[in-house]
């Protein structure tokens, strides 16, 4: 018998050569929130991809700009969800400095205290469920077991897990409770232990290592040009860190450090985020034990700060001032700022006009991921098609940050 | 022009001017509870005080008084300025008055509202005043600190029924006096006034008399708190949720300038609050004109109906069609509105002289009524004048009774329900009226369709003084009701003819200048002309 090929002119067993599209997302597992990847595959290399955020758009910022100055906080939570209390934070830092208020030292360091710990919760949950998508669960519920004891503390104080709302302006909804530095104490040495554990799982993993080592790498001047900031340019060897650069509440006042990468490529940036997660649990440290067991929380400014409940019950005064303060909204100083704090993926900027009533005017968010995101497809191209799902999972894009 | 300073910016003042009212003009408030700029001055709540420096070279009006040095424990001496009433004050020539920059007249200020506060009661949550309060206001302003005074407060008569429309609550009383002086120097029937002193001080009505007459909400609108509430108004809304538009008071031929509020989630007018107009009404409004903003919903034609049964405004229009076939035009007869707005009118009128092409035109309103030397008009109709220039020859009610009577008037196009007399005689025509009210023509009419009352469309009214003025919109159309303009455009199409209007700025087009309509000119005096 012969062959069937025989006739054949060399060439034409080729299959057609015209490039695959494919699409990924918007609802893929691996697309975190809700992004699209339309890939043009050359084989299983990704010869062009396009990007595309706006699926999961709610019009956030003309939200914001419907209710009074302090109704902004719950859509501030729902930015980056995995770390609300930074962006809690940032918002009402840039409040603030829009009405020319400063807090007392026990809510700075009470701010930075939450802070930290959202930041911890923000990248466990980020290297965890990237360990997960390359088939490494058991990491994955490692640092997610770490991560309940963080929202274990945040709970306590706060009363919520996941959307807390306690940022006020002028202060926080609650002072600390009497338990807080003991259960800080207690479970960050708890927490390290955990995170350590989930390390070994996969840093002498060789697999692992082969899917992270050298893919998805970017150049520090690249990603300063795209605009990157926070982690992933860390990752590259670029130490920018606003705590330390322009530093805010107490962080000049600590001790720290900026860990930093070398290659900026997918390891690199995983090794940061746990990197940081040592330097948060030194910044909680040295929060707690700077900050007063007692003493107020909140500025004493009548303008932005609601009274006590017992006052308003009781006094005209107080009740006045909370009516003012709720059915009115507190009084904002005509004039714009941008104030911008580190959050969990880089530089969250909020630029802020106020026409002096009692809404915002306008409420302009600069989220870290949005920039990130439109570096992806500089950091896939040429790769192969499997080298999306570390990469993009170790840019920790989140949806709601996106929301553009 | 002589001006004087406060806090350097420069005031313009006319002779006769006090500070606060000069400053008042320029858009520079300084804060007060007992001045109001159509009341005379009591001076008397002391929050307009300002500091007068004195003229070059002269001394300063101090007084001695007793201040704690904090630091050593002791009071001392010192000297501070005499702080005087600016609404009673008259300024001269480059006198020099400091409000806001003077830090006497912020601790008297901050000093003055903590006094006022200290025996209200905590009442915001319940009062009807909150969200329009001046105490409100004035703590965020110029107060900002909590209650010292942990006693218990004096406490005076509460829901005290002053009349049939009027309740005072004592505790919640600045004693102001505005009330007082309302009834004494605008409504000159002064039943009013105060008794005790200090912190007893309440206001009383005169014995065996009732605060009651034609000016009773005033009262209530010129308190500056909560301690008059109307019973109209009281518990029924809270203010954070209204919404308002310019109106104009469709209750007499004055055309007081109104606030009309309204809460947009109902779709429901709440009240009036009379709106500033020195040329109309000043600062006021009567009770009559007040409560008819209850007209946007009561008695309303909100269906259309053929014979008293209801129908869709098409099968209405249907009716129209075959009830007007083969009609000769002289038979017909065109009734306009006093009760109607410039538009819907020369809608009307359109439709009648130059579509139909009917020499008789008529107009109705409603009957004459009390009338005062004050604000009210003995016409309680909101555009007589608009109407008679629009249609000088229109002839008056009566005469197409005598038509109709007469069989050579049988089909009659009418606008609005409201008739000056007996209009059962007209039951012998065949009538189609477009009413946003039930009155005398919607009993007897063969079809009625249904119009939008004042608050629900933009219109043009021409008061008694001939100023033409805009009530803006305010509510939805209710039921199936649309403005009578627009009705009046679908009676023309049913009668097969074409109107030349479809939108409001078409009719507003034909009505700025004196554009000629069908022979007749639109009188409009150039200088009358006011849309505020």
């Amino acid at each position: 018998m012969e062959p069937l090929d025989i006739e054949l002119e060399e060439g034409e067993l080729e299959l057609p050569a015209e490039p695959m599209h494919l699409n990924m997302g918007p609802s893929h597992p691996a697309m975190h929130g809700t992004v699209r990847m339309v890939l043009e595959l050359s084989g299983e290399t990704i010869a062009r991809a396009d990007v595309q955020v706006g699926y999961l758009h709610r019009g956030f910022e003309k939200m914001c700009e419907r209710g009074t100055w302090a109704q902004v906080f719950p859509y501030v939570d729902r930015l980056n969800y995995v770390s609300p209390m930074l962006n809690n934070v940032g918002y009402a830092l840039a409040v603030e400095k829009l009405c020319g208020i400063a807090v007392p030292d026990r809510c700075q360091w009470y701010r930075m205290a939450l802070g930290e710990l959202a930041r911890i919760s923000d990248h466990l949950t980020c290297d965890g469920a990237m360990a997960m998508e390359l088939g490494a669960f058991t990491p994955f519920l490692w640092f997610i077991k770490a991560r309940e004891m963080v929202w274990d503390i945040l709970e306590e104080e706060t009363g919520a897990r996941l959307t807390h709302s306690f940022g006020r302006i002028g202060g926080m909804a609650e002072p600390p409770t009497p338990d807080f530095k003991k259960l800080c104490a207690a479970a960050l040495p708890e927490i390290l232990h955990v995170v350590e554990e989930g390390e070994r799982l996969l840093l002498n993993n060789r697999i692992f290592l082969d899917r992270l080592e050298n893919v998805g790498a970017i150049s520090g001047p690249d990603a300063i040009a795209l605009g990157w900031t926070g982690p992933c340019l860390r990752a590259t060897g670029v130490s920018y860190d606003i705590r330390k650069v322009h530093p805010y509440l107490k962080y000049d006042e600590v001790d720290f450090d900026v860990p930093v990468g070398t290659k900026g490529d997918t390891l690199d940036r995983f090794l940061v985020r746990l990197g940081e997660i040592r330097q948060s649990k030194r910044i909680i440290e040295q929060a707690i034990a700077r900050m007063a067991d007692h003493g107020p929380v909140n500025c004493d400014d009548p303008r932005v700060v609601l009274p006590a409940k017992s006052e308003v019950y009781t006094t005209i005064e107080a009740t006045i001032q909370h009516f003012k303060l709720i059915m009115e909204g507190a009084k904002v100083p005509a004039g714009e700022v941008y104030s911008y704090t580190e959050a969990g993926n880089g530089e969250l900027g909020f630029y802020l006009v106020s026409d002096g009533s009692g809404t915002p005017y306008r409420v302009r968010i600069r989220p870290p991921c949005f920039q990130i995101v439109g570096g992806v497809a500089k950091l896939i191209e040429g790769r192969m098609l499997a080298d999306i799902v570390p990469t993009f999972g170790s840019l920790n894009m989140i949806g709601g940050e996106c929301d553009h | 022009m002589a001006t004087f300073k406060l806090d350097g910016k420069s005031v313009p003042f006319e002779p006769g001017d006090t500070i606060i009212r000069a400053a008042d003009r320029q858009g520079l408030t300084i804060p007060h509870y007992c001045w109001h700029p159509g009341l005379s001055a009591p001076a008397n709540c002391r929050m307009c005080l300002v500091e007068i420096l004195p003229k070059p070279g002269q001394r300063p009006l101090s007084l001695d008084i007793l201040e704690l040095d904090t630091k050593s424990g002791e009071y001392k001496p010192v000297q501070k300025p005499k702080l005087q009433p600016a609404c009673y004050m008259t300024p001269a020539e480059g006198m020099e008055v400091l409000g806001d920059s003077s830090p006497h007249v912020v601790r008297a200020r901050h000093d003055v509202q903590e006094y006022l506060l200290l025996n209200h009661p905590v009442d915001c949550p319940i009062c009807d005043q909150s969200g329009e309060c001046t105490l409100q206001d004035y703590w965020l302003a110029y107060q900002k600190t909590p209650k010292r005074m942990h006693d218990e407060p004096v406490h005076k008569p509460k829901g005290v029924e002053f009349g049939p429309t009027i309740v005072y609550d004592g505790e919640r009383c600045v004693m102001c006096t505005r009330c007082v002086r309302f009834m004494a120097e605008v409504a000159k029937d002064p039943v009013l006034d105060m008794r005790e002193r200090g912190n007893l001080n309440e206001i009383v009505v005169s014995p065996g008399r009732q605060l009651e007459g034609h000016y009773t909400f005033m009262t209530e609108h010129v308190c500056p708190v909560g301690a008059l509430t109307t019973k109209d108004f009281r518990f029924k809304a809270r203010v954070w949720f209204l919404r308002t538009v310019a109106s104009v008071c469709q209750g007499c031929a004055t055309g007081c300038n109104a606030h009309l509020d309204y809460d947009p989630r109902y779709n429901k007018a709440y009240r009036y609050r009379p709106r500033d107009n020195e040329k109309v009404n000043k600062y006021w409004m009567c009770d009559e004109g007040m409560l008819t903003y209850k007209e946007a919903h009561d008695g309303r034609v909100l269906e259309a109906s053929v014979g008293a049964v209801a129908r869709t405004t098409t099968q209405a229009l249907e009716e129209v069609t075959s009830l007007f076939a083969g009609v000769p035009a002289e038979a017909v007869g065109i009734v306009l509105s006093a009760r109607y707005s410039l538009e819907d009118n020369w809608a009307l009128l359109e439709l009648g002289r130059v579509l139909i092409g009917t020499p008789n035109v008529y107009w109705s309103g409603r009957p004459d009524g009390y009338e005062d030397d004050i604000l009210i008009h003995h016409d309680k109709n909101s555009n007589t004048r608009g109407v008679k220039e629009l249609a000088p020859a229109a002839r008056p009610f009566q005469a197409l009774v005598d038509a109709v009577k007469a069989r050579s008037i049988t089909h009659v196009l009418a606008l609005g329900g409201a008739a000056p007399g007996d209009a059962s005689a007209l039951g012998a025509a065949k009538v189609v009226t477009i009413a946003a009210h039930r009155g005398p023509f919607t009993e007897l009419a063969a079809v009625v369709l249904p119009a939008t009352s004042w608050a629900e469309h933009s219109g043009t009214y021409v008061n008694a003084k001939g100023m033409r003025q805009i009530a803006e919109k305010a509510l939805e159309p209710l039921g199936s009701s649309k403005p009578a303009w627009k009705q009046v455009a679908e009676v023309a199409t049913a009668l097969g003819y074409e109107p030349s209007w479809i939108k409001l700025k078409h009719i507003r087009g034909q009505l700025i200048g004196s554009a000629a309509i069908d022979g007749h000119a639109l009188a409009v005096a150039a200088g009358s002309a006011s849309a505020e």
